[in-house]
């Protein structure tokens, strides 16, 4: 069993303590203006002028270095788009402003996910029931052990090489995983239901292949296998990348996962613990929260995260103090040290291990 | 093993069409979704420019103060202005802290044909409020939202001969429009007959005081009073009697009256009086409705207005609950205000956020129906 390091709270201290997080919440509501629709709309003008670069470096140059440098800047503007736009925008996080570039239920994002199947799987499932085994889908996305609450089958011993593939063909992975797959070998989906699930993530999927892989490297004359190279390996560094930051949020040693009986009863103070006990932060410079879309706060982003993120720094604070009054762990650490446990994890729980 | 058999011909001259359709559908959705909704509108915007493929948009291009607390936005549409008629209102939209804020505005300049480079409109500074002040703010150059124009406020299509136009503090500026447009229309002004009754508080409040009286001066079809409340010797506030000894022949014209909701009800009741009703055209402005937020809610009407079916609120539950209590099946997620699944437009009302206790009074803003308790009888966009 995973000792929990947090004190455990009586229900009126766990009240207390919901209190003190929602008046940070308020806090913030009441603050919200033009600073942070300049922040997200100067993060979207950076991603696309990097985006052109990238490509014009890529379609037009012929050495090894514009190809490196195009490969960079495209891989950075998707990132860029992909972390600190698309998944904060989609949370609902600006949908205060009335804009329609910035609403959370018409924004397309560059990456092959169904937005509408996105929203539902994540902002619903993986954040209302978030680590509760059989709730939250995100757990090891249905065939990987994260944690040894989850019963070990033989097929874990390969999740080692099964995970260096998810972390490259990230973006494949989450857009699988809405399909419910494992559903269809336990028999709870039926092939046509899967079919009916399966056309729109399809057509998004052809979307994206023939902007990436046929139209660009079109325009760009002889120089299309070099775009849709380069388009490849941008995908693919925006991959690991996401992959990275997105494990080291949840999965990191001494991050706690719950049984479904934690739901019963639980109250708004209740839920706030498991939040925090259920997530990690990466300590980084401010480039590198931009870079991950402030998941470097992924307490805060999953006690708010409607909460349009670049405010989590300076809320972060306020947040550990109140975690260390109430005797509550406070899971931080640089990404490398946080990368290395959550491999470590990976291949730790590949081997059986009395539950 | 039986192989179904494949049919390889020629494509006819049918399936070569139908191949080319398809082909030119996609290229046209390609178009449609990689360039217009992801790029055009991003660099149109970035490159600061007032034509938009989305929306139509508008730049000021001239302020003018017309008293101490109303001006005149003159305003170029981009290409897409679809024209309108005179008297029409046009929703405004600008930014305010961030937020986007849209507010109708009567267009002040007369009828303009559909890509017209110019229209107007006459803007009076609330007090406490949001959007007349920030419009309030605006420079040249500055970029405004356009809506659709839209009312029925308007001559009808030959406009009538003899007419009478009442306009009430800022409700002067959709009577101006049409005093502009006949003004505009040397047709048949031979017969024309136009009586135009301004009311203001003072000289100094009267907005288009000036324009009109030079109007008046210049056409002899037009005849204007100024009803000044502040001054008796222009008669002070307009009452059934003054308006029967400014218009002796009510009954034999096309009357048309903005401002507050008591002048409009004067004008109608005189109408009635002389079996005119049916010759009343009115525009109403209605200050958006501020209820205050600790009120004890009672019985409130909830409104869906898609499906015209009308929900009672009761209690402190969540806008949710009570419509499921009511039958309702409205779509959520986390039922505790942070997916945005359940994120509903609010047409009219107000509504408290039960967990930071802020509340939205302005029409047209999104609410989240799990965290929303009912503050004021609602119009929801259900």
């Amino acid at each position: 069993m995973i000792q929990p390091a947090s004190k455990s709270l009586s229900s009126a201290e766990a009240a207390a303590f919901g209190r003190e997080l929602d008046a940070v919440r308020a806090r913030v509501c009441a603050d919200l203006g033009q600073r942070d629709v300049d922040h997200i709309r100067a993060v979207i003008r950076l991603a696309r002028y990097c985006a052109v670069a990238g490509r014009a470096l890529l379609h037009t140059g012929l050495d090894p270095a514009t190809f490196g440098l195009g490969v960079g800047a495209l891989a950075a503007a998707k990132i860029l788009e992909n972390m600190e736009v698309a998944h904060n925008v989609m949370h609902g996080q600006y949908d205060w402003t009335g804009d329609p570039a910035l609403d959370s239920k018409s924004y397309e994002w560059d990456m092959v996910p169904h937005e509408a199947y996105w929203r539902q799987s994540h902002n619903v499932d993986h954040h209302t029931y978030t680590n509760i085994l059989g709730r939250d889908r995100d757990i090891g996305y249905g065939f990987l052990r994260m944690s040894r609450l989850q019963p070990w089958q033989p097929q874990h011993l390969l999740q080692p090489a099964v995970t260096a593939v998810l972390a490259l063909a990230f973006q494949w992975g989450i857009a699988f995983h809405d399909l419910h797959l494992d559903e269809v070998f336990s028999g709870r989906q039926s092939l046509p239901a899967l079919r009916r699930r399966a056309a729109p993530v399809l057509r998004k999927a052809g979307w994206q292949l023939a902007k990436d892989y046929l139209v660009f490297p079109a325009l760009a004359l002889w120089n299309a296998p070099r775009v849709a190279l380069g388009n490849l390996l941008a995908n693919g560094i925006r991959n690991l990348w996401t992959f990275a930051i997105i494990f080291c949020g949840h999965f990191p040693e001494g991050v706690e996962m719950f049984h479904e009986a934690e739901l019963r009863d639980e109250s708004r103070g209740d839920w706030y613990l498991r939040q925090l006990n259920g997530s990690a932060n990466i300590a980084g410079s401010r480039a590198f929260d931009v870079l991950c879309g402030h998941l470097s706060y992924q307490i805060e982003h999953h006690m708010f995260p409607d909460l349009p993120a670049a405010r989590y720094p300076e809320i972060a604070p306020q947040v550990r103090e109140i975690c260390a009054r109430y005797g509550q762990r406070y899971h931080t650490g640089r990404l490398g040290t946080q990368l290395a446990s959550v491999l470590k994890q990976v291949v730790r729980n590949s081997l059986p291990t009395a539950a | 093993m039986h192989l179904p058999t494949m049919a390889i011909t020629a494509p006819s001259p049918g399936a070569a069409q139908q191949l080319r359709d398809a082909g030119l559908r996609l290229a046209r959705a390609a178009w449609r979704r990689w360039f217009l909704a992801r790029h055009a509108e991003f660099w149109l915007g970035d490159l600061g420019t007032s034509w938009s493929l989305a929306a139509p948009r508008a730049r000021v291009v001239d302020v003018i103060d017309e008293t101490a607390d109303t001006r005149t936005l003159v305003l170029a549409p981009g290409s897409r202005w679809p024209g309108h008629r005179a008297g029409q209102y046009v929703p405004v939209e600008i930014e305010v802290a961030g937020v986007r804020v849209r507010r109708c505005y009567s267009i002040s300049s007369g009828g303009a044909e559909p890509g017209a480079r110019r229209i107007a409109i006459t803007v009076r500074r609330v007090a406490g409020g949001r959007a007349s002040a920030a419009l309030h703010q605006l420079r040249r150059g500055a970029i405004v939202g356009l809506g659709a124009p839209a009312g029925d406020f308007v001559l009808g299509p030959p406009a009538a001969a003899k007419l009478v136009l009442v306009g009430g503090g800022s409700g002067i500026t959709p009577i101006m429009a049409l005093v502009r447009e006949l003004a505009a229309r040397p047709e048949a002004a031979g017969a024309r007959d136009v009586v135009v009754i301004h009311g203001s508080r003072g000289a100094a409040d009267a907005i288009f005081g000036d324009a009109l009286a030079s109007l008046a001066a210049r056409l002899p079809w037009l005849r204007v009073h100024a009803r000044r409340d502040d001054d008796p010797a222009t008669g002070g506030r307009l009452d059934p009697a003054g308006l029967r000894a400014l218009v002796p022949d009510l009954a034999d014209r096309e009357i048309f009256v903005c401002g507050p909701p008591g002048l409009i009800d004067l004008v109608s009741a005189a109408a009635r009086e002389v079996g005119a009703l049916h010759r009343v055209h009115h525009e109403r402005f209605v200050a958006a409705e501020v209820q205050g937020a600790g009120s004890a809610p009672g019985a409130l009407a909830i409104t869906l207005v898609r499906t015209g079916i009308e929900v009672v609120a009761t209690g402190t539950a969540p806008l949710l609950v009570q419509l499921e209590r009511a039958g309702q099946r409205p779509a959520y997620g986390c039922r505790m205000g942070i997916c945005h699944t359940c994120r509903c437009r609010k047409l009219r009302g107000t509504v408290e956020d039960s967990a930071t206790g802020l509340v939205s009074s302005e029409p047209d803003q999104d609410i989240r129906l799990c965290v929303s308790i009912a503050r004021s009888e609602l119009a929801l966009e259900l």
